[in-house]
């Protein structure tokens, strides 16, 4: 995915999936059995540089999945074209943090002009988002629903080679990470950080507090706005709120482009991580997971989505520290993910949040 | 004057013929029961009026207005409520979201919430609850308010003592009375008691069409007449 | 035309085909025809794609039941050929006809069609859609990982040339005069009246020879009393439950069959391929793939696939990247005059915009053909065929097949 010359990579887990056994990181492969393992992971440093990461990840993960979230509880739509999105948030907000910053920028500015970013992909997103719902997926919802999951399908195919065209034009690599953008991060996110006993990366410190912030958003949004009351009535029973005077196809077209502009600023944030990165496959990359994460918490809850990320994400840096340290399995953080999932249909199928039976059809 | 005015629709699901012509009529500030066999089409009546089944043919007119082609939201706005069967309260919602959710002015909010609570004082106590964890009984209570701090003029209510214990009909029995003062409604019931006792005028439904109307009073004398279309 | 006639047509129109292309090919028209039409090794792909798709179809469009990681069979079936071939496989050495490597892959898919079934067939709609992509992309990411497949395993794994120089033949096993090689450079030509076959041809017929065979045979099982429970648990599962359908059993049946014949067909693409990457085969694009093939082709329409398949491949071709031969980039590129394409419009030449509109884009207008039927061809190409010509019309895809 990236060149090793980010210091971040040190622990930043994913991204270690794609070293070969036997590179830069085969000094710290302990390879003394379980138990050693076991007993080195417990540290209370090791612990809690884990539960930094976790959060980390966990709040990525929701930022991913939330939009997917709102978009499947209301419309009933598995927006397949989610993760294209969060792609093309990527490369837009990555290029307004290339056009803006300057080699001379310090810090400040360019957290700044970050949040300048935020706004700008917010914006064209949810235009996108309302483009793609007006124009296609409002014709289909009289369809049976898989007609709508294939069209976002298509959509997908067509945004992914659009893509592609623009950034080859502009003689950037679409499979690999847009490095440029990778270095218009402010140095102290750049860094470890020492805090007391752990030692962290100060990216995983700012998409803790992004993650925070866009949940507390969002939560705030659904309980304490009366179009919150509308989105969440409606995802419940569209009828019936249609029966009550809301005029649900309207909620229907806000909140695909809500879902679609959260997914863009996902995409923002991953533009600064190097284990993500801005590149064409980050869309399937990031699809993935949000599916596995919004099936455990439940299709279409939004407490469900915060917990899925929360066990995902944890699960995924404690597999990711074991197979850095103790085990060569290159496979064991995104079988783990898989897994969670599997075990979770199995055991409860509407997952965590999910009601049996939504609607009363 | 009339206030709603059916003049022979036709409803499908799918392909099955549901109404096959129903024509009625509803005055301003009448209570009118429809009633019949389960399956006959007195559901699919209301739904039809609110489009969220439109049919196929046939002309639905609300105050002289043309509600086929509307939108479900645009004829709840013209002051159209619902009371459905099953009650179709949300679950996740609490209890004061349930009625907010249903009063279209901001402003009034404050109102419809006293409104609602002085009707079913147990609402108030259960207020913060979410909607799901209320008794059936009680579930009841918050559909008919919903309904009722909607400022509606016509209220379509289906079955609402299905499944409810004695006393509680005699509750909803009551609310829908003290509604009917302000409010024109068009009742779907099977307790041809509590139905007879609200309604000024009847509509019997069989097979999707309308085979008996008139006066409560005079049907409430003879039970006959309606029983032959009621039992199985 | 009776429906039997069609398939007869199609069958020998396809057996024309090698025939053809090369006749074309060859004539004045030569350089149009090979922009026009698929090469062959492209026709052979979309054969044993085509199987893919129908098996994917024989489940998802009859049952309603998605099958969203069914690739985990395709891949089964070609990994299972390549590691037999490079001995990795107890019981079946490397120097097994091919032919029972070939039925052992499909039986081996169909194994892993009764494990993931059984757990998965106790949910439906999305859920079931998503366990099986959970099943599907496990076996991804453990095949990238697995060190035993080969020395690079996220690369994927070829058919060693120490262990089994020779391409695998079709035919009757064990019986040298009835087999024949497949394989774009390890398959056999055949020279007939003065006429030399290539390996592509040759591979063509043989490979369509398997591909027929399995598709004759999920045919029948469609217009067989279990066939018709199939449908009717696509149409309605708890009505077929109240005849007294053991829908379950019939269920896990229908998968295991689509399972074998997913296995096969894997089996086949690395029979001719000779080599495999976890991409081309167990990954969930490659299941897009077929889901592309089936909603041009027409959901639920068993032959439509392999029409949507040769639908979205010719698309493929026709736009290819420059250097891979046919299509319409080198054919703009040597027909168009240098006038012409060095000329200037808002700053970008001519031949500058055809690069960047065609070069390798074939996806962005494969997407945009998909998402047009979607919104106008929902029943595919087959299905609206068939209500055109007032034939069987293909039911419509049930609403419960996505129920939440």
């Amino acid at each position: 995915m990236t060149a090793v010359a980010d210091p971040a990579l040190a622990d930043a887990g994913l991204a270690l999936a794609d070293a070969t056994p036997g590179s830069v990181f085969a000094a710290s492969v302990l390879q003394t059995g379980f138990f050693a393992g076991l007993a080195e992971f417990l540290r209370p440093s090791n612990l809690a540089g884990v539960l930094v990461n976790g959060l980390a990840k966990s709040a990525l993960f929701v930022m991913i999945a939330a939009g997917l979230s709102l978009i499947f509880g209301l419309l009933g739509v598995l927006n397949f074209a989610h993760g294209s999105l969060t792609m093309i948030g990527a490369y837009l907000g990555g290029l307004v943090m290339v056009v803006l910053v300057g080699g001379a920028t310090g810090a400040w500015a360019r957290l700044g002009y970050f949040l300048v970013a935020l706004v700008v992909v917010f914006a064209a997103l949810a235009v996108l988002g309302l483009v793609v719902e007006v124009g296609l997926i409002r014709q289909l919802y009289d369809s049976p629903p898989i007609y709508q999951i294939l069209l976002t399908f298509g959509v997908t195919l067509v945004l992914e080679e659009l893509v592609r065209i623009v950034v080859s034009f502009y003689g950037l690599q679409p499979i690999s990470d847009w490095q440029e953008a990778l270095g218009t991060k402010p140095a102290f996110l750049a860094r470890q950080t020492t805090l007391g006993p752990v030692t962290v990366r100060g990216l995983a410190l700012f998409e803790i507090l992004l993650g925070a912030l866009t949940v507390v958003g969002i939560w705030l949004f659904l309980t304490r706005t009366r179009y919150g009351l509308f989105i969440r009535a409606g995802s419940e029973d569209d009828e019936m709120a249609a029966a009550l005077g809301i005029d649900v196809r309207r909620v229907f077209t806000v909140v695909f482009a809500l879902g679609s502009a959260l997914a863009g600023i996902a995409g923002a944030l991953l533009m600064w991580d190097p284990v993500w990165g801005a590149s064409v496959p980050l869309a399937a990359e990031t699809l993935l997971p949000a599916f596995v994460v919004v099936i455990i918490g439940g299709l279409g809850t939004f407490r469900g989505t915060v917990v899925g990320a929360v066990i995902v994400g944890m699960a995924d840096a404690v597999t990711t520290w074991w197979f850095v340290n103790v085990v060569t399995w290159t496979w064991l953080p995104e079988v783990t993910v898989f897994l969670i999932l599997v075990g979770m249909l199995v055991v409860r199928p509407q997952g965590l949040y999910g009601v049996e039976e939504v609607g009363g059809h | 004057m009339t206030l709603l005015e059916l003049d022979g629709i036709e409803t499908y699901y799918g392909e099955s013929h549901i109404l096959e012509g129903v024509s009625l009529s509803v005055g301003e500030g009448e209570v009118v029961a429809l009633v019949g066999r389960n399956g006959v089409g007195k559901t699919t009546t209301l739904r039809s009026i609110l489009q969220l089944t439109p049919p196929r043919e046939g002309s639905i007119t609300y105050r002289d207005e043309q509600l086929v082609g509307l939108e479900t939201h645009e004829v709840a706005d013209r002051g159209v409520g619902w009371i459905p069967e099953d009650r179709r309260i949300f679950s996740q919602l609490t209890v004061a979201e349930n009625i907010r959710v249903a009063v279209p002015d901001r402003a009034a909010v404050d109102a419809a919430l006293s409104l609602a609570y002085d009707t079913f004082p147990i609402l108030e106590e259960r207020q913060g609850q979410d909607a799901g964890t209320l008794s059936g009984g009680q579930q009841q209570m918050l559909a008919l308010a919903r309904g009722l701090v909607g400022d509606n003029d016509l209220l379509l209510v289906d079955e609402p003592s299905e499944g409810l214990a004695p006393q509680i009909v005699a509750d909803v029995g009551e609310a829908l009375a003290e509604a009917a003062r302000d409010t024109t409604l068009l009742l779907v019931e099977q307790n041809l008691p509590l139905a007879l006792d609200l309604a000024d005028r009847f509509y019997v439904l069989d097979n999707g069409r309308v085979v008996d109307d008139g006066d409560a009073e005079e049907v409430s004398a003879d039970s006959d007449r309606l029983r032959r279309y009621l039992s199985a | 035309m009776s429906r039997h006639q069609v398939r007869v047509l199609v069958v020998l129109a396809l057996a024309a085909y090698p025939a053809l292309y090369h006749l074309l090919t060859q004539s004045p028209v030569g350089v149009e025809a090979e922009t026009l039409l698929p090469r062959m090794d492209t026709m052979v792909a979309l054969l044993y794609f085509g199987l893919f798709a129908v098996s994917f179809d024989f489940i998802s469009g009859y049952t309603g039941y998605l099958s969203f990681g069914h690739a985990a069979f395709y891949g089964t079936g070609a990994y299972f050929v390549v590691l037999v071939a490079n001995g990795k496989i107890p019981l079946v050495p490397s120097g097994t006809p091919f032919m029972i490597t070939l039925l052992c892959a499909g039986l081996v898919a169909a194994l892993l069609a009764v494990g993931i079934g059984l757990v998965s067939f106790r949910l439906s709609g999305v859920y079931f859609a998503m366990i099986t992509l959970g099943f599907a992309q496990v076996l991804y990411v453990f095949v990238r990982g697995l060190e035993w497949i080969s020395s690079n395993p996220r690369d994927g794994a070829s058919v060693s040339g120490s262990t089994h120089p020779e391409g695998f033949e079709v035919g009757v096993p064990f019986v040298d005069g009835l087999n024949l090689a497949i394989g774009p450079l390890s398959g056999d030509t055949v020279t007939l009246l003065g006429h030399t076959l290539g390996t592509n041809a040759v591979s063509f017929y043989l490979v369509g020879a398997v591909v027929l065979a399995c598709y004759l045979a999920m045919q029948r099982i469609i217009h067989s009393p279990f066939g018709q429970v199939m449908v009717a648990i696509r149409d309605n599962e708890e009505r077929a439950e109240a005849i007294g359908y053991d829908t379950f059993r019939y269920k896990m049946g229908a998968f295991v069959t689509s399972g074998f014949f997913a296995g096969v067909a894997g089996g086949l693409f690395a029979g001719f391929r000779r080599s495999v990457t976890p991409e081309n085969t167990f990954y969930f694009l490659v299941t897009g793939d077929a889901l592309l093939a089936s909603i041009i082709g027409g959901f639920g329409t068993l032959a439509g696939p392999i029409f949507g398949h040769f639908f979205d491949e010719s698309i493929r071709e026709f736009l290819s990247p420059a250097g891979q031969g046919g299509g319409l980039l080198p054919y703009l590129q040597t027909r168009l005059s240098e006038g012409v394409l060095s000329a200037e419009v808002g700053g970008l030449t001519v031949e500058g915009f055809i690069e960047a509109a065609l070069n390798g884009h074939a996806s962005l207008y494969v997407g945009i053909v998909f998402v047009l039927f979607v919104l106008y061809v929902p029943n595919g190409l087959v299905g609206a065929a068939r209500d055109r010509l007032g034939g069987p019309v293909t039911e419509k895809l049930p609403d419960r097949l996505w129920d939440r």
